[in-house]
């Protein structure tokens, strides 16, 4: 009983390392891409220990709770993929820290963390769905939801849902705030609104969200390595992949406006990807 | 023992009712009607307890049961008739005066085969009673402490609270009838009972809007009666019997279910959506917020709506696997993200919360098209627990309104400052409406689980209802956020005075929502998967599917011991926030404090304080253009249900 409890908190730590080692070299590759020198690999790691070290400052009490509520829902949800539950579970707790987190932002009399509140809700009305589909996609594949089920799958399942993984990358980009639709807690200046979202929550409490994304990074880009889960090349290559392919798209897109990705339909469309691929598995 | 659990649940209300309505007196009254309440919880649970069970009844009170029936079915119609008439609303008497037509032709032809006023409880009417009176029946005690409220603001010129206890009462006895008996006649009678009931209590403030809403909920409710009348008839014809068991085994039993055996069943949905307050019907619910909100609290949770649903989940065997299923479905599915895209748009609490109950309703109203064991587990699991979280919300929203003045969300915004308790009690009710390991959530994941095996036009009722679910974060989490917005770090409010009744049923009915979901594996097992996987396995439709996710339901302990271990944590970690934490929210650098208020320097050195407003996304949600749009679509869809057997 208490062995698993250890090796899941250890996998935890040690995913929690590997979203900020990610972190940091997403840094070094966007500063590379902008001919930056960028910082050093470690520097997620040294930022969130200075962060920690600070002496809180909070407008008021509510955020303390919501900023661990998040960080606690997002390590259950990962704990959960990790055990091989279930992804229709893993969705929910994840999103249950996503509401933590904006009820968080909404409990301050701040106009900018409000805004940036307002900015995810409406993200998170994008990503949700995809995710749905996307698991329903893994589960019409597997005959359940479960993902230790996956792992009894004999074939990889991408090539039975390559318009799901699009829309899975879709998603990716809204989650891990990449351009365009980094105008909720977007850490760049090149929208209006810089770390909406974040705004009131700082010193310690921010670590423990920046913890939270860690998590979050690495939950999504495990969830992407399902799809290639026969051999563990292939679920390095698919999570590396698609994060590579999120740091290039972010480069290549700062100057699209999410005003015209919606105008242009495109969330509606990428549920449409994802409802034909499901279609197809369906008719198959 | 049982002969007197079944008198407590139907016919003690209805006595208690009369006393109520006849003697008006109000010491009387508030001492008869907690008894009648608590009279009807406890027999409901020891009904619960004690298990399935059959009974007949050949004799009410030394008269044959028949003749009873034949009186109130008579008689019932004819109220309304006469309601109809005195509205001077030709529609209404047109449809009373089709339902008598249609109730005498029924008793003109062929003998009665099925034993007259069979009781056959199973575990989905067991638990159905058990919510009716339980959270019925705390919506009955708020309503003493709202009522006097309400009353000492209104002034009506005669005290109209013992008619208002008295529909209340016999509201809720309606409602356990409905769900208890077998015989359809009885099941019709209390049917319009609660028609009656409803419209009674939606005209209850006697003005102008109140009226006209109150006959628009009684025509549409008429009219759903007419269908129920009508399908009926056809059973008659077709099968011979009213029995509602009798008439699923002899569906089931055909090979070819042909056009004249479905028909029926196609008319029993129309009655189902009408009560239900489908997309074309929507409009008397909404209505129906012209009351006062205890009202709309047993609208929404326990009774009226439930009913729609639960005939539908009793009768939906018999047509599982046909295209009029699948139609049912997509349907619900429709329904379920056209709702939620209206309560979007919503700034009115009640409004959003009316919304969220028909998006629900359409959930489950898909979950039972789809028609497999696995679906309709989920869809009792939605109207079980969707019952508890609404009733508790709506009746949070009563006492918000009587304080305040106004039930607008933006209005709300800081609500915790003024009315410490109910805000706390409200954010817990929407929390347990969306975040796991509550009821709603349960029951939404058990759906999106048995949507994903569905075998008919599973990808479009997906689409929906994945819209649909993230549409309900949006709103519910929109609300949550706005009750707090203290710029201090903490705000120590003191709650101002509050009626005791109104007090005790908000934190049982709160409690209830918080313990009743860690119970859910016990519904589950004892209730739900019995009723539905022997419905199912009876009268051998489909095969049986496992009614609970693989990893099964242990989930909910583990989640809710790590997450209340966290909330713990959580709370220790906000009260050790040292006092000199605090600064003031960020404004670019020209924040100042006033007072309790947070704001900028703006120009001429003014204070300008912070103004906060929820986005409703107004232009993209527009009500009226929506509205219009479902109702088309909706209407389309009813066509070819109907249409689609002819």
């Amino acid at each position: 009983m208490t062995l698993p409890i250890i090796g899941t908190l250890a996998c935890l730590v040690l995913a929690a390392f590997t979203g900020g080692l990610l972190g940091g070299i997403d840094r070094r590759l966007t500063a590379r891409l902008q001919s930056r020198q960028g910082p050093p690999i470690l520097q997620p790691f040294l930022d969130v220990a200075k962060l920690l070290g600070k002496t809180p400052s909070v407008t008021n009490a509510w955020i303390v709770p919501c900023a661990i509520l998040t960080l606690a829902s997002t390590a259950v949800a990962l704990a959960i993929l990790l055990r091989g539950g279930d992804l229709l579970l893993i969705l929910f707790v994840l999103a249950a820290g996503a509401v933590f987190q904006t009820a968080g932002a909404l409990c301050v009399p701040s106009p900018y963390s409000h805004l940036g509140a307002h900015r995810e809700l409406l993200l998170m009305l994008v990503h949700e769905p995809i995710l749905i589909l996307v698991f329903t996609g893994i589960a019409m594949c597997t005959g359940s939801f479960s993902v230790a089920d996956v792992f009894r799958e004999q074939a990889p399942l991408l090539p039975r849902m390559p318009l799901c993984f699009l829309a899975l990358g879709y998603a990716l980009t809204i989650r891990l705030r990449k351009s365009p639709f980094d105008f909720a807690a977007s850490p760049h200046a090149h929208q209006e609104l810089v770390r909406g979202l974040l705004t009131e929550y700082a010193g310690p409490y921010l670590a423990l969200l920046e913890i939270a994304h860690w998590l979050e990074t690495v939950l999504l880009l495990g969830v992407c390595a399902l799809l290639w889960h026969t051999s563990l090349l292939g679920m390095a290559m698919l999570a590396l992949g698609s994060f590579l392919a999120e740091i290039l798209l972010d480069n290549a897109t700062a100057r699209l406006t999410w005003q015209w990705m919606v105008r242009r339909m495109s969330p509606l469309a990428v549920m449409g990807l994802a409802l034909v691929n499901l279609l197809w598995l369906y008719v198959a | 023992m049982v002969h007197l659990f079944v008198f407590c649940c139907i016919v003690l209300p209805f006595l208690a009712g009369a006393v109520v309505r006849i003697l008006r007196r109000n010491d009387l009254r508030r001492i008869l009607v907690p008894i009648t309440v608590a009279a009807m919880a406890a027999a409901a649970i020891g009904l619960g307890v004690a298990g399935p069970f059959r009974l007949e009844v050949r004799h009410l009170a030394g008269i044959p049961a028949d003749a009873v029936l034949t009186l109130l079915e008579t008689a019932l119609p004819l109220c309304i008739l006469l309601i109809g008439w005195r509205a001077g609303s030709r529609l209404v008497m047109g449809l009373t005066a089709l339902q008598l037509a249609g109730i005498a032709h029924l008793h003109r032809t062929g003998p009665e085969i099925a034993p007259p006023a069979a009781i056959a409880a199973d575990g989905l009417s067991l638990l159905m009673t058990i919510i009716v009176c339980v959270v019925g029946g705390l919506i009955t005690i708020y309503a003493m402490g709202y009522m006097d409220v309400h009353e000492s603001r209104h002034r009506p010129p005669v005290s109209r609270k013992p008619r208002f206890f008295a529909t209340v009462l016999c509201f809720l006895g309606a409602m356990n009838g409905l769900v208890l008996f077998d015989d359809l006649r009885w099941v019709f009678l209390f049917w319009e009972a609660t028609t009656l009931c409803s419209y009674l209590l939606i005209a209850h403030d006697d003005t102008p809007e109140a009226r006209s809403n109150a006959l628009c909920a009684l025509w549409m409710n008429v009219l759903g009666g007419l269908a129920f009348v009508s399908a009926m008839l056809f059973l008659r014809q077709s099968l011979g019997t009213l029995s509602a068991e009798e008439v699923l085994r002899r569906v089931c039993a055909m090979d070819v279910r042909t056009t004249a055996t479905l028909l029926p069943f196609a008319f029993l949905c129309l009655a189902a959506f009408t009560k239900s307050a489908q997309v074309p019907f929507e409009s008397w619910l909404c209505g129906a917020m012209v009351a006062p909100t205890p009202v709309s609290a047993l609208l929404h949770s326990a009774t009226m709506v439930k009913a729609g649903t639960y005939l539908l989940l009793r009768m939906a065997p018999a047509f599982a696997g046909t295209t009029m299923s699948t139609i049912v479905a997509l349907f619900g599915a429709f329904t379920f993200v056209g709702a939620c895209l209206l309560a979007v748009g919503q700034q009115d609490a009640k409004r959003l919360l009316a919304y969220s109950t028909i998006a629900n309703l359409g959930l489950i109203i898909a979950c039972v098209g789809i028609n497999t064991t696995a679906s309709a587990t989920a869809a009792t699991v939605i109207i079980v627990y969707h019952s508890v979280s609404k009733g508790l919300l709506f009746a949070c929203v009563g006492s918000i309104e009587q304080r305040i003045g106004s039930r607008d969300i933006e209005d709300m915004r800081g609500l915790r400052a003024v009315m410490p308790r109910t805000a706390t009690i409200a954010a817990i009710g929407i929390l347990t409406m969306l975040l796991p390991p509550f009821g709603m959530l349960t029951g939404k994941w058990l759906a999106i689980e048995a949507i994903a095996r569905a075998t008919q036009a599973m990808p479009p009722i997906l689409g929906f209802v994945a819209l649909g679910s993230a549409l309900t974060v949006l709103f519910w989490t929109r609300w949550a956020g706005a009750f707090i917005r203290s710029p201090e770090l903490r705000e120590r409010p003191s709650p101002g005075p509050q009626r005791p009744t109104v007090l005790f049923a908000l934190k049982a009915l709160c409690g209830l929502a918080l313990v009743f979901s860690l119970l859910a594996p016990v519904v589950l097992e004892r209730f739900i998967v019995p009723a539905v996987t022997e419905a199912y396995a009876r009268y051998g439709q489909v095969a049986a599917l496992p009614a609970i996710p693989g990893t099964g339901l242990a989930w909910i302990y583990g989640l809710s011991a790590i997450l209340a271990a966290a909330a713990w944590m959580a709370r220790k970690a906000a009260r050790n926030v040292p006092d000199r934490a605090h600064c003031p929210p960020y404004a670019c650098g020209a924040a100042v404090e006033s007072g309790k208020e947070a704001g900028f320097r703006g120009p001429m050195d003014a204070f300008v304080p912070t103004r906060l407003a929820n986005c409703y996304l107004r232009r993209h949600f527009d009500e009226a253009w929506l509205t219009r749009a479902m109702d088309t679509i909706s209407t389309a869809f009813l066509v070819v249900l109907v249409g689609g057997l002819l």
